[in-house]
């Protein structure tokens, strides 16, 4: 029998990012890949309820804990590491960055199999500086990104940290197993911000677009991965009964999300409005509650995870390839790049929720728990709840922007001059994950295996689902229809529109900098003041300080010696005798 | 099987004797038998740990008298970890002292007497056998401080015997009032007699726990009572710094808890709450000015020996607290103080040895000429800082949550400032020694000594020095600063395995601290 508790995940792999930078390219993504792998079977094989409770600091920790929500997260976590380390390498990755990554998944790791907050908390605030790292290592314009990437995380760190803090003196336990979420009142309001830095709340979310098209091409397929899924994670831990306000910021965030992204020409970018519209589908799920509602999110987390990964992993062969980022500036590629062109079309399938891909079946399961397990809502129309609204709204739109993006990458126009096609690596990377999500989408029964929830089973959710019925099938098509009338409607304005939309940060970044710079200067003079206060201080009492040193002070500025010998010992001693007695008697 | 306990006592003592005379028959025949008695302490001293930790508290009543009148020892989980801790301590020493010295065999002597002195103070069950401890320990420190040859020493040695001496007259006295008031000197007893039929506020009593504290903390060496400290730790010779600085201040420290907890009892401090006060203000002007104080030192060990002031006030400011909590922490501090300090001396003592240098200036660069010797100081110096995860961060960990528990926020105030103050001085330390170059004596000379302190200066000494820095480096060590290479690899290992376990033992703390678990609970009843 293997003692599966004395072989934490995250250590693993952490260890493998050590011994990354010390072997050669070839050696260390071998490593890398070799790790994230035994992860991802580690976590298929683990028995739930498997854990290592230790004390740090003198409070009671589980290091780390398994059941069939942290289960999940590490199959699907190992899994796309590994994919991602084989793509990195494919895409001449240095052994540095994949190090980073590698450390950015292992604390990811960390956080989603901790059985408590403070642990939760180690890892989530590792994995922010982990993957600032991950961020900076590119340079160039990725380290100022990074640095306001870093500076939002703080404040979301820090938010949850005083959630947790408070949970405990409410609670008087760490462990997720001592309260139901966490306690009510204003540490879940906090929980709920800080948690909602990390999945991109809508008004919080402007890392996301800001960050994650500046670095490396594979370390953006690491990124899009592991952040905001633990966040969802975090968020299912911290409102395990789900919270109507956090149902419909899930909403909110899939039309956003999806907004925006219709409106970018940068790829990445638009793939990183579209983390936030994914995002909030989960986040409804969460939010819902239900065993349906999160047993829909987690499947949703699983599937996004294939299909944003593989978006990325395209767009960033386009990248790799053509040296382009915008796609204003490409088209024709379908031609040129055959393989692309397929796993970008499985991948937007999937992400727009098509059937017989894995985003159908998952979606589904949210949009069915809005309906069956969650109030009608103020703006119900006919049969559909608000929420459920929201949610098709926000399929159309993912509809609308990945024909936009498929359109203008791979069908419109020629592409001058010739490109060559993904390099073997990467095929290979994209071609594994397009065919599970293929598999997915058809074999659905493999998805809802490894749900924490049974989602066929009626004595489980309150409405049994199933994935391929008419309607359900019928809605997907629907969806699909729309979006395509929908791009031929709008192209033309859409064009003119251009990219530059402004989000929430074109608001917040110049008022956080006439801010900052008001306080630097307020600061600064302030400083000024104090450091002539306190060099005079420093240049006094330094005196003071040698003078006693060499036993001669100056009192009244007479040099006076001050040497303790034997007469003045003994006196001494006497004296401390004659206080104690006072103060005793 | 108990006859095990007086032999604790009886075996450094007697091996002190053979080392004696062992010098008649063949001279330097010393450090032998102090190696065998050593081993044998501590094979003897864990054997008594370890049926402590199986059966708990062992009582010894030496000669078959009866109980209150004849003389009693007892181990129980804290008398345990001291003489575990001084035979230990002992030991590493001797391997720094083999070849470091002093050599003679009367040396040995002393050194002996001293270990069966503290082993005696540490499982004494009988308020004046406490006393004779004291003296016999005294007395032995009294010999070794002036074991140095020069005036410097000798000096330091009468001081320090007369300081001394005063301090264990109070402690006399104040068993003098305590048996006047009560009619018995063992503790256990007295606690009962004080608690039944004297009564907390009684006049003698109250005096009687003056006397004994002042004279305590004398030997503790507690501000302002500490003048005889810092001059004997810097003169004796390095081994014997090591030794006192471990052990002596340590023991007596643990002394004084055991009076206070277990023959006055928490009643009396509840009783009197201007007593317990009294022992707080000690320990937080001591920390606090014993900081201030090393800050100013220029020799090394005068700052190693004030910085010691700082730590025990550390010490007296848990004990002061009657908590569980802190009073784990005081014992971890006193054994992981004991540890670390004990070592800073040896570093310092090899680093001298091997290159010299005395003063904090002479540290400058140190980490190029001598990276093992300063590596360790730096690791040993930054455990004392109380850095995580080692030994210094863990006692002070304990001390300030017990510091919460009881609502002590002055206290907690000074022993977070404490950790400042540590680093204070050890900073100043470190940069020395892995930031600035290493001048040459020669140039020494040029640079008056008030602007050695200005960066701009060191730098400029430094680019004057020639900028590729390997050259230089290697250049300084053939020609300028040969390293003297009388540093044996006892010396460098008795270092090195401290630096190690300073950081590592931290992990242990949470078994030792269930282990004294129940010793403290019954301390604080």
């Amino acid at each position: 029998m293997v003692d599966f508790a004395a072989f934490p995940p995250a250590f693993l792999v952490l260890a493998a990012a050590l011994v990354v930078p010390l072997l050669s390219r070839r050696g260390g993504h071998a490593v890398g890949a070799v790790a994230t792998a035994i992860v991802a079977a580690w976590s298929v094989v683990v028995p739930a309820e498997t854990y290592l409770r230790t004390s740090f600091l003198g409070f009671e920790v589980a290091l780390f804990n398994v059941d069939e929500f942290s289960r999940l997260m590490g199959i699907i976590f190992g899994l796309v590491g590994t994919v991602a380390v084989v793509y990195s390498y494919a895409s001449d990755a240095e052994n540095a960055q994949t190090a980073y990554a590698l450390s950015y998944v292992g604390t990811s790791l960390g956080a989603v199999f901790a059985g408590d907050w403070l642990t939760l908390l180690f890892f989530w605030e590792l994995m922010a500086i982990t993957s600032t790292l991950l961020v900076w290592d590119y340079g160039g314009a990725a380290i100022r990104a990074g640095f306001r990437y870093a500076i939002l995380h703080a404040i979301g760190g820090s938010l949850l940290m005083a959630a947790i803090i408070w949970h405990y003196v409410e609670v008087g336990s760490f462990l997720f197993t001592a309260a139901d979420g966490i306690a009510p009142g204003l540490p879940q309001l906090l929980a709920a911000l800080g948690i909602g830095v990390n999945v991109g709340f809508v008004g919080l979310h402007a890392w996301l677009p800001d960050t994650y098209p500046r670095p490396h091409v594979a370390a953006s397929v690491f990124l899009c991965v592991y952040t905001t899924k633990t966040g969802v994670y975090g968020m299912l831990r911290a409102f395990p009964d789900g919270n109507v306000a956090i149902a419909y910021m899930g909403g909110v965030m899939a039309v956003f999300g999806a907004t925006y992204a219709l409106f970018q020409n940068d790829m990445r970018r638009l793939l990183s409005y579209h983390i936030q519209s994914q995002v909030g589908y989960m986040i409804a799920g969460v939010g819902i509650g239900t065993a349906l509602g999160q047993a829909g999110a987690m499947a949703h987390v699983f599937n996004h995870i294939l299909y944003k990964g593989l978006l990325f992993m395209t767009a960033g062969v386009v990248i790799y390839r053509t040296g382009t980022e915008s796609l204003k500036k490409l088209g024709g590629l379908g031609r040129e790049m055959p393989v692309t062109a397929v796993a970008f079309t499985v991948a937007a399938l999937s992400i727009a929720g098509f059937p017989l891909f894995n985003g159908f079946v998952s979606k589904g399961i949210v949009i069915s728990a809005s309906h069956y397990d969650f109030p009608a809502g103020p703006v119900a129309v006919g049969d559909f709840h608000t929420l459920e609204l929201l949610l098709l709204v926000g399929g159309v739109g993912t509809f609308l922007s990945f024909i936009k993006f498929g359109y203008y990458a791979f069908l419109n126009g020629e592409y001058a001059g010739s490109v060559e096609d993904a390099n073997r690596g990467q095929t290979v990377a994209m071609l594994t994950v397009a065919a599970l999500c293929v598999f997915y989408g058809v074999f659905d029964g493999a998805l809802f295996a490894i749900l924490p929830f049974d989602v066929t089973n009626g004595d489980v959710v309150s409405h049994v689902y199933h994935t391929y019925t008419t309607d359900h099938v019928v809605e997907g098509l629907a969806l699909a229809a729309i979006g395509l009338v929908g791009f031929a409607l709008i192209k033309k304005p859409l064009e003119k529109i251009g990219g530059n939309v402004p989000d929430v940060d074109a608001l917040y970044n110049p008022t956080a900098f006439y801010g900052t710079r008001g306080v630097v200067v307020g600061v600064t003079e302030l400083y000024a003041a104090v450091d002539r206060l306190a060099v005079g201080l420093a240049r006094t009492s330094g005196e003071a300080v040698r003078s006693l040193g060499t036993g001669v002070v100056s009192i009244a500025g007479r040099p006076t010696e001050l040497r303790t010998d034997i007469r003045n010992g003994v006196l001494l001693v006497v004296f401390g005798l004659v206080i104690a007695l006072a103060v005793v008697l | 099987m108990t006859d095990l306990v007086p032999i604790a006592v009886a075996l450094p003592i007697v091996a002190s004797v053979v080392a004696l005379l062992a010098g008649l028959v063949r001279s330097r025949s010393g450090w032998y038998v102090a190696l065998v008695g050593s081993v044998a302490q501590v094979a003897l001293t864990a054997e008594l740990a370890r049926r402590v930790v199986a059966d708990g508290a062992i009582r010894y009543v030496v000669g078959n008298f009866s109980v209150p009148y004849g003389i009693e020892l007892v181990i129980d989980g804290l008398s345990a970890t001291m003489i575990v801790l001084v035979a230990v301590t002992a030991l590493g020493v001797l391997a720094y002292a083999r070849r470091a010295g002093p050599r003679s065999n009367p040396f040995y002597g002393a050194y002996l007497l001293l270990v069966g002195g503290l082993t005696g103070m540490s499982i004494t069950g009988d308020l004046f056998n406490l006393y004779v401890f004291l003296e016999i320990t005294g007395l032995a420190t009294y010999v070794l401080v002036g074991s140095e040859e020069g005036g410097r020493s000798a000096v330091a040695a009468l001081r320090y015997l007369l300081v001394g001496t005063v301090g264990a007259s109070l402690f006399l006295l104040g068993i003098g009032y305590a048996y006047v008031a009560t009619g018995t000197l063992n503790m256990a007893d007295l606690a009962a007699v004080i608690g039944e039929d004297v009564g907390y506020t009684a006049t003698l009593i109250r005096a009687s726990f003056a006397f004994v504290v002042v004279g305590l903390f004398v030997k503790v060496a507690v501000f302002p009572l500490h003048t005889w400290q810092p001059e004997a730790y810097a003169s004796a010779p390095d081994s014997v710094s090591a030794l006192i600085s471990a052990l002596v201040s340590t023991v007596s420290a643990y002394a004084l808890i055991r009076v206070i907890y277990t023959v006055f009892t928490v009643d009396f401090l509840e009783a009197n709450p201007l007593a317990a006060d009294l022992l707080a203000a000690a320990a937080a002007v001591s920390v606090v000015a014993g900081s201030v104080l090393a800050v100013a030192q220029s020799e090394v060990k005068r700052m190693l020996a004030y910085s010691s002031v700082a730590q025990f006030g550390l010490v007296v400011a848990a004990a002061s607290l009657a908590n569980e909590t802190a009073m784990i922490g005081a014992f971890v501090h006193l054994v992981g103080h004991a540890m670390m300090k004990g070592s800073l001396f040896l570093a310092a003592g090899v680093v001298a040895t091997a290159t010299g240098a005395r003063t904090v200036d002479e540290y400058d660069g140190l980490g190029e000429r001598l990276p093992v010797g300063a590596g360790a100081l730096a690791v040993l110096a930054l455990a004392m800082v109380g850095v995580p995860p080692t030994l210094g961060f863990v006692g002070k960990w304990y001390i300030a949550l017990g510091a919460v528990e009881t609502g002590s926020w002055a206290l907690l105030a000074v022993i977070v400032s404490s950790t400042l103050l540590t680093l204070a001085y050890f900073a100043r330390l470190i940069e020395r020694i892995f930031f600035r170059e290493y001048a040459a004596p020669a140039g020494e000379t040029g640079v008056a000594p008030d602007d050695a302190d200005v960066p701009g200066d060191a730098d400029v000494v430094a680019d004057g020095n020639g900028l590729p820095a390997d050259g230089n480096g290697v250049s300084t060590d053939d020609g300028d600063a040969p390293l003297r290479e009388d540093v044996s690899f006892g010396m460098y290992a008795v270092v090195v395995v401290a630096a190690l376990l300073a950081v590592t033992l931290g992990a242990a703390v949470f078994e030792y601290a269930q282990f004294v678990q129940p010793t403290v609970t019954r301390l604080l009843s």
